[in-house]
């Protein structure tokens, strides 16, 4: 870190930070007050509704998570960074809407016992989402070179299929899933975490092996590819995508991976004919799993006619879209949805994969609407960091880790709303859940660190990667 | 009983529309950052930052916009001129090809080197990449970090 003249003037701050050069993020400020102040009057609506009192709910709850909202705040104008000011007020919506849906959930859906006494759903998620504040600013703040992503791809990339492996072998079935990796206390969905690796691995490889993929000296038929041993990623992560609807029967990541994978492959050469070899591929696989295994074709006749079997295997679905149907244009209030039918919830696992049904049932279409737009405003900060990135690798890394939120969102609300098949994976900030929050942390830290304009330049490429590979070639 | 029923309504319709503020703020000001980005002329397909230069022309840190076509070397009549001993009249030239830079040697004394390896002919050049040419080093970069 430079030493700049101020630096003598306030001898007393500790020096291990460096420097204290505070920035004001008078945007972010003034964002932060409207969420601050909807959040604030949606928990007086559920307050009202639930305890017939005007008051807010669980006041104690907002005001921690607020005080965390402002907490990253101020980190952030002391440590001076000039990160993006839009995308932590949208995230800190998300967050405050999930915090009011669980603490008006029933708190025994989730419960954990500390020391004697037992917390239940709201609480745990207001941990979680603190947690998960703490983390995207520390990144944000702290992340100032990115040569520890991009020099060590490879090594990511082995982490990620290492902890892909595991779950494998030692993941715990849950519902029919494997998607829960448990070593003694800690429990995780390394999924989640993988979706990170997998941005910053591809981003690695995409932005060294961009030129190679652009060229076409392979003819098949009227498609012009790449030379072809630059092709085998793209088989290698078909492949990975079946094994992880194979063996851990998660249809949401693999169709998550996969996407995304896609997308950064066009983003980064331009190349149509890449895609439509991709998709393809995933029509043959879908097919191929289609007919071989019975849970992926039961996901389908599902979609297909939910109503085929509304009290069994299509009664999640059926009613989601029947809690939809209540909501309405403007909802029935916050509070007031879901009553339990029979002394049970009418859609079991709400809280991590319906949570977009319950809103729409108390913040009806008008709300659903807006909580889509915060979602897609996260996505254009991304696109946009990724449009205005100095070099190849950190567009590449801010463009995928964007499109894995919005096309996480985007699978999860169609599958609630009978657009595509139910998948299991989470909504992004709002859905129950440790794994997912943190992971979608990390993801905002990445991008608000990559996002400063003052971050340090790109580091030199090395030689040799590609550009001997090349050389090698005739041309 | 009806005046609470009222509040009831009125706060929930509120929540609802400041949803929809917060969302018109964040939009409005996604528009000004759009609008300054597009104000700001951005013809060019890249720049070319000069990192070192011993001789001073090119100035260090001096950052070019890039044509499709840019001619490197000593000649005056070169796009970028570089006063260096090691550079050949005509040096070298970067050519935008349709979705990606390139760097061709026009058959130099001295040779281009990218990121310190030696250009044969034609070489890709990616955004972040070292050029080279005698001691004068520069970067390729892309048009405008906004």
């Amino acid at each position: 870190m430079s030493v700049s003249p101020r630096a003598a003037s306030a001898p007393t701050l500790p020096r291990i930070l460096g420097p204290i050069h505070p920035r004001p993020r008078w945007t972010e400020a003034r964002l932060l007050g409207i969420v601050a102040v909807a959040l604030i009057v949606g928990s007086l609506s559920l307050g009202m509704t639930l305890a017939h009192r005007f008051a807010p709910y669980d006041a104690g709850g907002l005001a921690i998570y607020l005080a965390a909202l402002g907490g990253a705040h101020v980190a952030q104008v002391l440590a001076g960074r000039r990160s993006d000011q839009i995308l932590l007020p949208a995230v800190g919506l998300l967050g405050g809407i999930s915090l009011l849906l669980m603490q008006r959930l029933p708190q025994d859906l989730v419960t954990l016992k500390v020391g004697g006494s037992t917390i239940g759903l709201g609480d745990i998620q207001l941990a979680w989402l603190c947690l998960a504040i703490a983390v995207a600013t520390t990144l944000g703040i702290v992340v100032r070179s990115d040569t520890w992503l991009r020099r060590y791809k490879y090594t990511w990339a082995a982490v990620g299929i290492a902890l892909l492996l595991l779950t494998f072998v030692l993941g715990v079935d849950v519902g029919g899933q494997r998607l829960t990796l448990r070593i003694g206390p800690v429990s995780g969905q390394p999924s989640e975490l993988l979706k990170v690796i997998l941005v910053v691995f591809l981003a690695g490889y995409l932005s060294e092996n961009r030129p190679l993929l652009i060229e076409q000296d392979t003819r098949l038929g009227p498609l012009r590819l790449p030379p072809l041993p630059y092709l085998a990623p793209m088989v290698a992560m078909w492949a990975i995508a079946l094994g992880i609807v194979v063996v851990q029967r998660d249809l949401g990541a693999a169709l998550l991976f996969y996407a995304v994978f896609l997308a950064l492959l066009y983003a980064a050469t331009g190349r149509l004919s890449l895609v439509l070899i991709g998709l393809v591929l995933f029509v043959l696989g879908s097919a191929l799993m289609a007919s071989l295994f019975d849970h992926v074709r039961a996901r389908i006749d599902i979609w297909i006619d939910p109503f085929a079997d509304p009290l069994g295997t299509g009664y999640q679905i059926v009613q989601s879209l029947h809690a939809f149907a209540r909501g309405g244009l403007l909802g029935v209030g916050l509070g007031a949805g879901l009553p339990m039918v029979g002394g049970r919830l009418p859609i079991p696992e709400i809280h991590t994969d319906f949570p977009l049904a319950a809103l729409g049932e108390e913040l009806g279409l008008v709300g659903v609407i807006a909580i889509l737009g915060v979602y897609l405003v996260v996505v254009e900060r991304g696109l946009r960091i990724g449009a205005s990135a100095a070099d190849d690798f950190r567009s590449i890394l801010a463009t995928g880790l964007a499109l894995v939120i919005g096309v996480q969102a985007v699978i999860i609300a169609a599958g609630d709303l009978k657009v595509l098949p139910l998948t299991g994976v989470t909504l992004p900030f709002i859905s129950y859940g440790g794994s997912s929050l943190l992971a979608n942390a990390v993801v905002v830290g990445l991008l608000l660190a990559l996002s400063d304009k003052g971050v340090e330049p790109p580091p030199p490429p090395t030689a040799g990667g590609w550009r001997s590979r090349l050389r090698r070639r005739p041309r | 009983m009806d005046g609470f029923l009222a509040v009831i309504w009125i706060v929930r319709l509120l929540f609802l529309a400041l949803l929809y503020l917060f969302l018109a703020r964040v939009v409005r000001s996604l528009l000004r950052d759009l609008r300054a980005a597009a104000r700001e002329p951005s013809s060019s397909l890249g720049r070319l930052i000069v990192l070192d230069s011993p001789s001073g022309e090119p100035p260090q840190g001096r950052s070019f916009d890039l044509d499709a076509i840019t001619t490197l070397g000593r000649d005056v009549n070169n796009a970028i001129v570089i006063e260096d001993p090691f550079a050949s009249a005509e040096h070298a030239v970067l050519t935008y090809r349709g979705q990606s830079w390139y760097v061709e040697d026009l058959g130099s004394t001295n040779g281009t080197y990218v990121n310190g390896g030696p250009v044969a002919d034609l070489s890709p050049l990616g955004y972040g990449d070292e050029v080279a040419i005698g001691q004068v080093r520069l970067r390729l970069e892309r048009a405008r970090p906004a």
